[in-house]
């Protein structure tokens, strides 16, 4: 278990590092948090030629917000986004998703845009930014673009970054608004593993207590994090009664493609998407009648 | 000598026994250096001009190897040696194996490789990254053979061979009746069939198997630093293996940094860095890497399927007990069915059973071979008994607690003979039974069962009474042999004591740091017999030149025979110094006795002399002392089984060959999420018998680790092989071990009924915690889905086999 040989560079600016991926294009890794990509090159599956270290670019760790959305830089750490004030007040579904990830000493290496560019199907940051319509932020020498979180993943491991680009902050819009509940919830074969399953949903309840607007995105499920569009309009302007989060539960269920594993065989991950997506519901429902936005 | 004799004692520690170290919570010897990282693990050890070594493995499970071109990783520079497999067989042997089959195994892979990750070539460079670098650049040309992954298909006649040299996939069959089953069977009024699926595990210890062997072509001398246990059972079969004479060979050990009961042999490791420093010409270290280890180690467990029957009475007196078992053994039969000889020792567990019928077929399969480890062989033995009393309680509408207290072997029956012949020294079970019952709170966990059952949640609570035999003979290996290749008979176990001229003792072992406890052990047992402090004996390791034979840890048996070792050694040195003291305070012998380390007058306390007074005499002064007293205080002792037999020719009556026989009541409570299939384990009450306790604290420690592993065995731990043979749980990542979150709160209770075999009564308790957990924790999920018809038979019972078992519980409901 020792990496192959590799050259080490460690860039002190956003624009640096670009340049650096620029040289080196496909040949080039970035380094963030580096919970998977240094497992990745001990065991050989990945052997880039150039790892481009951004850990030392000053100020690329910030959590903000302005005009209702919040930004998450791209070595911000996934236990700083859990934990930080301003993510649980803003987006509480995105801090639900960051607790469950690994165990806490991974989550304080773990980068919260590492994990969401690393695309991994079953990991939770990807289907949490999906539901909450998220976008990552890409810069290459070209400039810096905006690409919405649906259109970023692409299949397992695969992301719609070039080769030159460099995810430098994802942008989550605030859904603390009234009437709004949200809920990550996940089965795991052990605590801290990548869940076999995951739902992630965001309800906003109307004045009368229908459903005035539903995301869900599950992972585990897939190629990739799954948005439940039929869902969402099934739900809409429904009130939420068991019926209703059941029959939802069955069409999302209906809507998965999952590839088995050790963990979980298709079928049973199937099955999980089912339970996870009525429980993920009910929680986020009873959150938004509670008028309480704060997960 | 009979129980009778040992009065049964809740009272754990010194005072009741007249002891005063035996018994007591002496602080662990070994502790500062494991927790400060100073072992000196083989990890840790630099021998100079040193070289480390990499493997580079098979990624089928079955190939014919055509070609292997490793020009290019010679080339590279740094790279000192090269093996294949056929190249290999010029500097070592082929690997020892217990079996009498014709089941060749080499380290490197000759011609063929029979398992995914069976190691094709070797190399040996000058750091460990060019070694990986160099395997990168070996290039095999393979025939890809149909893989076996199914030991039923594999027992097909018409089924590829795993090996030409054999006419069958079914490497051994026997069917073997002890005692009077038909007959037994024809008189019950019920009989209980239950099938059972026990999958294939690992010990997975965190440090893998390692050696640095270094070999001196002008002295042909060669040593071996390893993590190995039989450097002093068997070093001549390592010597036989690496190609030198056995007075050539010295095997030293390290510290093993976790072994639960694997690392025996660990011939692949130590015929790898054999045969490099042969070919290199310098020392060369082979640590397995994680994948290494996962893929090719020699500490997978079981991998059985029984069809099972329980003969009972109406009054729910179990008759016999038959079982028909299919064993995955994997590729290669490297301690042949020797697994079985250790269900055998105690197949009827705890109760009264009559006779036992076994058949067994051991299978051959394109996987990685079984080893020993944890339980070995007894562990699905337990699950399988236990459920099978579980389903009698059932059927028969008995309450699981009272059908067993039906069938308990009863206290005066001690010494006890089970039909395949083994002895039970000692025992009391039911005492065990109702402190556990006690202890756990039964009756509080019930209202919480049916308090969760509103909510519709669901609490199980289990109950396993199962044995633990403890302290093997080597018969357990070849037992089921007509023809064994090695009927050995002896598992001994030594130390070498020596008292200096300035009267502090020392003692070598000639067992290894397994992860268990023997300097405590030792120094409690020496502080006991000359009334010292356990802290002032030094306790080392002897290398495999100093004769101190040990079979080692293993079966549940070092504090066993390490106590009666240690006491034999100390017993022979103080009656030597009572002597010397005698002659030199001129008195008779028999009125000296050793008090607090002192010599002295029986009844004239003033009259005495110091530990060291009387060994400067013994080592200086020998016109002082007796005539014909050798100088010195030195001894070698040898302590053999205290209490075995032979099997006899027909295999009908196995002797006594695993007779102190500990015993364990386990109750856990468990939440079961049927719709998810999680399994938690909320809390867990175990009460204890393992005979006199030497460090109750150690004996803890060994009885909560074992119940986390077996947590690992109920629940995730598993060796997946895919369709096409490939290993699917090749790091642990897929392969799962609990972990602290997966770990409950485990509440452990001692009763020490004495062994009358042994030293102060000590039994084992090595392999007590994973032994009875599993099939415990498997009851308990029983219980919590019992409103929904769920039966447990299978092991590991992962997410997805809990909401399987549900919904075809369900179907089963709807149907019938």
């Amino acid at each position: 278990m020792k990496p192959a040989a590799f050259a080490y560079l460690a860039p002190s600016s956003v624009e640096e590092a670009v340049d650096r991926l620029a040289e080196h294009g496909p040949d080039a890794r970035v380094l963030a948090g580096g919970q998977s990509l240094v497992r990745l090159m001990n065991t050989r599956l990945a052997t880039p030629s150039v790892v481009v270290d951004v850990n030392r670019i000053p100020d690329l760790d910030h959590i903000g917000a302005d005009n209702g959305t919040v930004h998450v830089g791209a070595i911000a750490r996934q236990r700083s986004c859990e934990l930080a004030p301003l993510v649980r007040s803003r987006v509480p579904l995105f801090a639900e998703a960051c607790s469950q990830v690994a165990h806490v000493s991974v989550r304080k290496r773990g980068t919260v845009v590492g994990s969401v560019a690393f695309a991994d199907p079953c990991a939770e940051l990807p289907a949490a930014l999906l539901a909450l319509d998220g976008q990552v932020v890409a810069r290459s020498r070209a400039g810096e673009r905006v690409i919405d979180a649906d259109d970023f993943f692409v299949g397992p491991f695969e992301n719609s970054l070039a080769p030159d680009e460099f995810a430098v902050e994802l942008r989550i819009p605030v859904t603390a608004v009234e009437r709004t509940g949200s809920a990550f919830v996940e089965v795991s074969r052990r605590h801290g593993d990548l869940p076999m399953c995951g739902a992630s949903t965001v309800v906003q309840l109307d004045e009368d207590g229908a459903v005035a607007n539903a995301r869900i995105a599950l992972c585990g499920v897939g190629q990739r994090p799954m948005r439940a569009r039929d869902t969402e309009d099934l739900l809409l302007g429904q009130r939420p009664a068991d019926e209703l989060l059941a029959q939802a539960a069955e069409l999302t269920a209906a809507a998965t493609d999952p590839i088995g594993d050790c963990h979980a065989s298709a079928a049973f991950r199937r099955h999980l998407a089912r339970v996870l997506t009525r429980r993920s519901l009910q929680t986020a429902v009873a959150r938004a009648r509670k008028e309480d936005t704060d997960a | 000598m009979s129980t009778v004799e040992h009065e049964a004692t809740t009272d754990v520690g010194p005072g009741s026994s007249g002891r005063r170290w035996i018994g007591t919570n002496v602080p662990r010897k070994e502790d500062p250096k494991l927790l400060t990282g100073r072992a000196g693990y083989i990890g840790d050890l630099t021998v100079p001009g040193m070289l480390h070594a990499a493997v580079l493995r098979s990624p089928h499970a079955h190939a014919r190897i055509r070609a292997v071109d490793t020009s290019a990783a010679r080339a590279l520079p740094g790279v000192v040696a090269v093996l294949t497999g056929e190249e290999a067989l010029h500097h070592v042997n082929p690997m020892t194996s217990f079996c009498a089959e014709p089941v060749p195994q080499h380290a490197i892979a000759v011609d063929r490789v029979r398992y995914p990750g069976e190691a094709v070539a070797a190399v040996a460079a000058t750091d460990r990254y060019i070694a990986e670098d160099a395997c990168a650049l070996i290039e095999v040309d393979y025939e890809v053979l149909p893989p076996l992954v199914d030991p039923v298909e594999a027992m097909d006649p018409g089924a590829v061979k795993v090996h030409e040299t054999l006419d069958s996939n079914v490497v051994f069959h026997r069917s073997i009746d002890f005692g009077e089953v038909e007959a037994d069977f024809t008189r019950a009024d019920h009989v209980i069939r239950r099938r059972a699926r026990w999958h294939r595990m690992g010990a997975q210890p965190i440090e893998t198997a390692g050696a640095i062997c270094s070999y001196d072509p002008f002295t042909h001398d060669m040593t071996v630093w390893s993590n190995t246990n039989f450097y002093n059972f068997l070093p001549w079969s390592f010597a036989g293996m690496l190609g030198v004479a056995n007075n050539r060979l010295r095997m030293i050990p390290c510290p093993v940094g976790g072994s639960f009961g694997s690392k025996h042999l660990i011939n692949k490791v130590i015929s790898i860095a054999g045969s490099l420093t042969k070919a290199a010409g310098c020392p060369v270290k082979f640590l397995e890497d994680r994948l290494d280890n996962i893929a090719a180690n020699d500490n997978v467990g079981c991998d059985r399927s029984y069809d099972a029957e329980l003969a009972v009475s109406d009054q729910g007196e179990f008759l016999s007990l038959r079982m028909k078992i299919v064993d995955d053994y994997g590729a290669y039969f490297q301690f042949a069915h020797g697994q079985h000889g250790n269900a055998l020792a105690q197949p009827t567990g705890p109760y009264r059973i009559g006779s036992v019928g076994y058949d067994l077929s051991a299978v051959l399969t394109n996987k990685v071979q079984q080893g020993f480890f944890r339980g070995a062989g007894a562990d699905p033995g337990n699950f399988i008994l236990e459920r099978l009393v579980d389903a009698a309680a059932e059927e028969l509408g008995i309450d699981r607690v009272e059908l067993r207290r039906r069938n308990f072997i009863q206290p005066d029956r001690f010494p006890f003979t089970v039909p395949t012949g083994n002895v039970y020294d000692s025992g009391n079970y039911e005492p065990v039974l109702d402190r556990a019952l006690e202890l756990a709170g039964l009756e509080s966990w019930q209202a919480e069962k049916e308090r969760m059952r509103q909510q519709g949640r669901y609490l199980g609570i289990g109950l396993a009474t199962c044995q633990e035999r403890t302290g093997y003979s080597a018969s357990e290996w070849w037992i089921l042999y007509d023809k064994p290749p090695l009927p050995a008979t002896s598992t001994p176990e030594s130390v070498k004591l020596d008292v200096d001229a300035t009267g502090n003792v020392r003692v070598a072992i000639g067992c290894p740091l397994w992860g268990n406890s023997p300097e405590t052990v030792v120094s409690q047992v020496v502080a006991e017999e000359f009334g010292i402090d356990p802290a002032a004996v030094s306790v080392g390791y002897a290398d495999s030149t100093s004769g101190a034979l040990s079979a080692g840890p293993g079966g549940s048996r070092v504090t066993i025979m390490l106590s009666g070792a240690a006491r034999g050694a100390a017993g022979t040195i103080r009656a030597k110094m009572q002597r010397i003291a005698a002659h030199a305070m001129e008195i008779d012998v028999a009125d000296v006795e050793c008090v607090d380390g002192t010599f002295q007058a029986k009844g004239v306390p003033s009259t005495a002399m110091s530990m060291a007074d009387v060994a400067m005499r013994a080592h200086l002064f020998m016109h002082d002392n007796p005539a014909g007293e050798a100088s010195g205080l030195v001894e070698t002792f040898t302590y053999d089984h205290p209490f075995s037999s032979p099997p006899t020719a027909d295999r009908k009556d196995m002797g006594a060959f695993y007779p102190m026989v500990s015993h364990a009541c386990h109750i856990p409570i468990v939440e079961v999420d049927p719709e998810t299939g999680a399994v938690t384990v909320l809390k867990y009450y175990v009460v204890n018998d393992s005979g006199t306790l030497v460090n109750p604290a150690l004996v803890e420690g060994q009885v909560v680790g074992g119940i986390v592993q077996g947590i690992g065995a109920a629940l995730m731990e598993e060796y997946i092989y895919d369709a096409d043979g490939a290993l699917g749980t090749p790091s642990f990542r897929e392969y799962l071990l609990p972990s602290m979150h997966e770990a409950p709160e485990v509440i452990v209770e001692h009763r020490e009924t004495p062994s009358p075999f042994t030293e102060y009564g000590v039994k084992g308790v090595g392999e007590g915690g994973r032994l009875v957990a599993p099939t415990a924790i498997a009851s308990a999920i029983d219980d919590a889905l019992k409103p929904l018809g769920v039966w447990i038979d299978e092991l590991p019972m992962t997410p997805e086999r809990v909401v399987e078992a549900v919904a075809s519980a369900a179907d089963r409901m709807v149907t019938g």
